[in-house]
């Protein structure tokens, strides 16, 4: 009976199954998981949706002049600029806000940015620019490549009653 | 104070635990200690950032309604001009000029030079050309078919022909026939060798080939040259085993003067006339176009006019499409198991040779071939294949012959590629290729590069299983690539470092940085997410400047483009 009782807790010691052990197991158990855990698949977010590209006429370009947080357009020779980036310029309040929402062309070939510059009548055809002379041409031109080299067109602009505006 | 006895507690408790370490604790703790320290030591980066492949190729800003925005590769984002060419830098020209666009005769220079060393300086080493015929592979230097293109370009141009159909099997005739073409200023067209004799006829009649170069005992002149009024000269290519035979005779029932000649006794009568040199020319004057037949469900099949400036775009894009340390370089022995008459394998060639890469040609090379009887006769390190071959593989042995013991080795290869890294040769490799692969002799394989037909049957599309199998059974990274009638090369090829794996077939990548996709027809619900349509493709690898193929496509959260079934 007594090398009964002194060999059971030596038996007892050797246990594969005592709690330092556990411990250890069950350490081993979590790093396999951290090593062979199955990875999240990354997602970016989305990026901004991109712009529809669109027939305008003068009077529905006109709505585009950056209020209400709207974005900020102006065409020159037919092509819709977004110049919301520029808005401290093209916005209300900046120097050249008189262009938002309209066909800017003359202005910009004149270097001038008066109303008078503007067609008044938002029905009439589209201002055909033919009395420009060369150097007011060259002028348009720079400025028309520094808005396709900054900004992006995002529509086309046709005079009202035109076959290819968008019927209202 | 009142936590004193919280704290002997403790101790105590500790102490009895500690007081049962024995033997098997030790082992435990030292396993624990030894995964531990391999756990941290072979963590590695991922092959490539994670966000590059959360975003593979960028929308355009604005789109047309109705239409998706313009998808392009990240290498040639909205606003800047698509790849048009190989960069060839002409030697004396200034350090910082943008090159030319280069077209097949610089290609072949390219070969013919060696491949250059950083500063520009050549090598000295040529890639050679193999030819592999059943077990057995021949090699042929890159001088002697110079010589060869030499010799057919003169006795063609002598001949006044313009265009010249090429009815051969891949092998270096029929690349010499294309660099002659090239060089010597005649359009060539390739045909598929294994057409019937009707089709072959109706294809000349439509190409208005005046010339012919066919393997000899092929095909019967006779039907050939009844439909064909046109046709004046044929170059028989004989095999090694019938080069006795006399090839020279036009059949009876051929009523007019054909020219019939035999290659190797044409470069055997010529070579010293026409040298080992290659000819000059003016890079301004463009090279001539090559076409090719897309095969369709209709048997005939379609022209594809190829000009010079497409395929150049498709062999630059393809090249700059792997990663640096990927491309093809001089150490690589490039082996197309798919026919060169098809564009993707035949930009991807001529990407090699400007590489200064061995290439090897294989005879029985087409779209449904035994992928291990087509790779036995050389030890590639790359790979073109067709996605029927590939699946068919797949199917037939990978995946009967995968089991047990292959599973534990997939499962834990594969845990190592979703942690984004290439699994490396070890021991699990070797348990994973026990049953699937261990016929196949493909100790140096480094990348397959498999294409996809648009309009292919739905069960040659590889699953992104499938992909992963042939990843971990071959330990090659692999490039899916995505073809178009009138594209050369591919419209949208996987990045070589994409392992992910999710159900159901793979996506296709993004678009080549030489076009650019739109989707039309698309419904405004989808347009923002993932829009869905049929397939635009444009830009200077699209004969036309732009084509819409007939398929249906999805862009996917990832932006990469996806078949929709």
């Amino acid at each position: 009976m007594t090398i009964a009782e002194d060999s059971a807790p030596q038996a007892e010691v050797m246990s594969i199954a005592s709690p330092i052990n556990l411990i250890f197991a069950s350490l081993f158990i979590v790093l396999v998981y951290w090593h062979f855990r199955p990875k999240q698949a990354i997602e970016l977010p989305r990026g901004p949706p991109p712009t529809v590209f669109r027939v305008y006429t003068p009077k529905t370009l006109i709505e585009f002049n950056g209020e209400n947080e709207k974005p900020v357009y102006l065409a020159v020779r037919g092509r819709v600029f977004d110049v919301s980036p520029g808005r401290n310029f093209y916005g209300p309040g900046g120097p050249y806000e008189n262009f938002a929402g309209r066909d800017a062309s003359r202005g910009l070939a004149h270097q001038s940015f008066d109303e008078e510059m503007l067609t008044k009548d938002l029905s009439a055809p589209l201002d055909e620019l033919k009395d420009l002379d060369a150097d007011q041409l060259e002028n348009l031109q720079s400025w028309e490549d520094r808005f396709n080299e900054k900004y992006l067109v995002v529509g086309k602009l046709v005079a009202e009653g035109d076959p290819e505006a968008p019927k209202s | 104070m009142a936590d004193q006895p919280i704290l002997q507690k403790l101790d105590t408790l500790v102490a009895d635990i500690l007081a049962d370490w024995n033997i098997y604790t030790t082992i435990v703790a030292g396993i624990v200690a030894t995964f531990a320290i391999y756990s941290a030591v072979s963590a590695k980066d991922p092959d490539v950032h994670p966000f590059l492949l959360a975003r593979q190729s960028t929308p355009s800003p604005i789109r047309q309604s109705g239409e998706s925005s313009t998808y392009r590769s990240l290498e040639t984002p909205y606003g800047f001009p698509l790849r048009a060419g190989l960069n060839v830098k002409d030697p004396g020209a200034p350090k910082w000029t943008a090159g030319r666009k280069g077209d097949l005769r610089d290609i072949w220079r390219a070969a013919v030079r060696g491949a250059l060393n950083e500063d520009g300086t050549p090598t000295n080493t040529q890639g050679k050309i193999f030819t592999v015929l059943g077990r057995q592979a021949f090699e042929h230097s890159l001088s002697q078919v110079t010589q060869e293109i030499n010799v057919i370009g003169h006795h063609l141009q002598k001949a006044e022909v313009k265009t010249v159909a090429v009815c051969l099997t891949d092998s270096v005739e029929l690349l010499a026939a294309l660099f002659a073409g090239a060089f010597y200023g005649f359009k060539t067209i390739l045909v598929p060798h294994n057409l019937p004799a009707e089709t072959l006829c109706a294809h000349l009649q439509t190409a208005q080939a005046d010339a012919l170069i066919a393997e000899a005992g092929s095909l019967d002149l006779s039907v050939a040259a009844q439909g064909n009024k046109q046709l004046s000269h044929v170059v028989w290519v004989a095999k090694y085993g019938n080069r006795h035979m006399d090839w020279h005779g036009v059949p009876e029932g051929v009523d007019r003067d054909i020219k019939v000649d035999v290659w190797h006794e044409l470069v055997e009568e010529k070579k010293d006339l026409a040298g080992l040199d290659l000819p000059e020319y003016d890079p301004k004057e463009p090279a001539p176009a090559i076409n090719t037949v897309w095969p369709s469900s209709s048997q005939s099949g379609k022209f594809i006019d190829f000009q010079s400036e497409n395929l150049i775009a498709a062999i630059g894009a393809l090249g700059s499409a792997l990663p640096r340390a990927q491309r093809f370089s001089p150490s690589d022995l490039v082996l197309s198991i798919d026919s060169l008459s098809r564009s993707y394998p035949l930009c991807l060639m001529m990407n090699a040779l400007f590489s200064g890469a061995s290439i090897a040609l294989n005879s029985v090379a087409g779209e449904k071939v035994d992928f291990a009887l087509a790779t036995v006769g050389v030890s590639p390190t790359v790979i073109i294949a067709s996605s029927q071959t590939m699946s068919d593989y797949h199917d037939s042995v990978m995946q009967p012959q995968t089991g047990l013991v292959s599973s534990i080795g997939r499962w834990v290869q594969a845990r190592t590629l979703d942690a984004g890294n290439m699994p490396s040769k070890n021991i699990f490799s070797q348990l994973a290729r026990v049953g699937p692969t261990s016929e196949l002799s493909l100790d140096k394989l480094r990348l397959l590069c498999i294409s996809h037909r648009i309009d292919a049957p739905a069960s040659a599309r590889l699953s992104s299983k499938q992909l992963t199998d042939l990843r971990i059974y071959t330990d090659a990274r692999i490039v899916y690539a995505l073809t178009g009638s009138g594209i050369a090369g591919a419209i949208a090829q996987t990045n070589v470092f994409d392992y992910r794996r999710h159900d159901g077939p793979s996506h296709f990548g993004s678009p080549l940085s030489s076009i650019e996709i739109t989707l039309t027809e698309v419904s405004e619900d989808t347009v923002t997410d993932t829009p869905e349509g049929q397939i635009k493709v444009s830009g200077p690898a699209v004969v036309g400047d732009e084509i819409t193929l007939a398929s249906r496509v999805r862009i996917s959260k990832d932006n990469t483009v996806e078949l929709c079934s």
